[in-house]
């Protein structure tokens, strides 16, 4: 099989994650505060330190575990206490922010969805229009699923706090292979899944959050630490509660410590040579529509239609015809497409990993070929 | 060609307000086969593939496949269920 649907999970994970992830389900449990038991070395905080040194985070201790992006959002959102406060946030953001963000009480009322270009760009200067006097937060997509464009943090950053609003950024399609300095940016919460570029297992994700910033949990129980403290009157709070996926750490770990051997730069430049080489050779067949160019879209995702053919039938055909595994549809990010002109059906998705080669992306085109040559 | 099965797909399509379900067929689907589909909707067959693909359009269902397996896909409008039977009674003649 060839799968370029690395933007839903990445496969194949490197073997190091692989192998990692299985001893840990063979080894005695090690549990955070929780048990007598000691591994040489504190996983949890390993893998906060390489995540740290990934992201550009100096003060790790502010990387918190979840089960994923979906789950960080939600902390962040109603825990950050935005009900019935305005935030602002883009057409190009996964369901995982739109969702729990309009979902709060006149969710819609207290949101502005600032849109983008054809191309999933958003202009920084309408970020800025869209900030009112009580708005609180810029809750802003890194890098789209749809069309692999990267947004200029950094200039909205600079707006973002010109105006004394937060900045919260989803890295879910962008850790792991496009740089990240939180730091240096002035980001002020980030968002990050660990089963995409990160190599992790499914189930696996975080958020960091500066420290200054008040949070309360979204959820409460045990943490293996000062037990007969039962009610949380005022911080400091605890908020990775219950016995925590540790083999999801454990290959997390593993993930991002391949990442940062491997180096960030490194995988950047061979995917976004791969993508090059995809969309050059998809740009001069005629009957294909692109929603992007090499030049402006560098993340690792790609989006494209054949003209006359719903991309749910290309999909079929590529996996049932050809065993190669895309995505269509809207990819649960769905005002986009308003933007970059495919509402009506979505768009094909062809997504890769610093693990993709050459020969996949070579069957992929000759499919692809086929396809529109049998069309007519 | 006899149904011999349906199970319900996991493909996505209930996204949009769809159900999808795998019919499973006692022989592998043949030319023939996809030509009289035809009755069902506007076909669109694209027999120079390697895999030769079909598919069966009406507004509220659809099918396809792919010439040469025991199977092909029935997505239906979730407020159109009922036509499922109607649709493997019909293809079992």
């Amino acid at each position: 099989m060839i799968y370029l649907n690395q933007a839903a999970t990445s496969y194949p994970k490197p073997q190091r994650v692989q192998i990692a992830h299985a001893a840990s389900l063979s080894a005695p449990p090690v549990g955070q505060y929780r048990s007598s038991l000691t591994a040489e070395k504190d996983i949890f905080d390993t893998c906060r330190e390489n995540l740290g040194k990934l992201f550009g985070i100096e003060k790790d201790s502010r990387i918190f575990f979840a089960s994923g992006a979906t789950e960080a959002s939600n902390v962040l959102i109603h825990g950050m206490d935005f009900l019935q406060k305005h935030v602002v946030t883009t057409a190009t953001e996964h369901n995982s922010i739109l969702r729990p963000l309009l979902n709060r009480k006149e969710g819609k009322k207290y949101t502005t969805i600032v849109g983008c270009d054809g191309k999933g760009r958003v202009d920084p200067k309408e970020i800025e229009k869209g900030i009112k006097e009580d708005t609180k937060a810029v809750f802003l997509n890194h890098c789209s699923n749809v069309t692999g464009m990267i947004q200029d943090v950094e200039a909205i950053s600079r707006i973002a706090h010109e105006k004394g609003v937060l900045l919260i950024l989803d890295a879910s399609q962008s850790a792991g292979c496009i740089p990240i300095n939180v730091d240096e940016w002035g980001v002020d919460g980030l968002i990050f899944t660990g089963h995409k570029s990160l190599f992790g297992s499914q189930g696996m994700g975080g958020y960091y959050l500066r420290e200054e910033i008040a949070l309360k949990p979204l959820l409460y129980g045990g943490t293996g630490l000062d037990s007969s403290r039962i009610i949380y009157y005022e911080p400091p709070y605890e908020y990775e509660v219950g016995t925590q996926n540790t083999p999801g750490i454990i290959a997390l770990n593993e993930g991002v410590s391949y990442v940062l051997e491997r180096g960030i730069e490194n995988i950047k430049i061979k995917e976004q040579g791969l993508l090059r080489e995809i969309y050059e050779r998809l740009a001069i067949i005629e009957e294909i529509t692109l929603y992007g160019s090499h030049q402006t879209n560098k993340g690792p995702v790609l989006s494209f239609n054949i003209n006359g053919l719903n991309p749910s039938d290309v999909a079929y055909i590529l996996q049932n015809g050809y065993n190669i595994v895309i995505r269509a549809g809207l990819h649960c990010a769905p005002l986009i497409h308003q933007y970059i002109g495919s509402e009506a059906k979505g768009t094909c998705r062809v997504s890769i990993s610093d693990l993709t080669t050459e020969d996949d992306v070579e069957a992929f085109l000759s499919a692809i070929k086929d396809i529109v040559r049998s069309m007519g | 060609m006899k149904v011999i099965g349906k199970t319900e797909s996991k493909e996505r399509c209930t996204e949009a307000g769809w159900y999808a379900y795998d019919i499973l067929l006692d022989e592998d689907i043949d030319e023939e086969f996809i030509k009289n589909l035809k009755r069902f909707g506007s076909l669109l067959y694209m027999p120079m593939l390697k895999k030769p693909f079909f598919k069966v359009e009406s507004s509220n269902y659809l099918l396809k496949g792919m010439k040469g397996e025991p199977f092909f896909r029935l997505a239906i409008h979730k407020d159109y269920e009922e036509l499922v039977e109607n649709i493997v009674q019909d293809i079992n003649g």
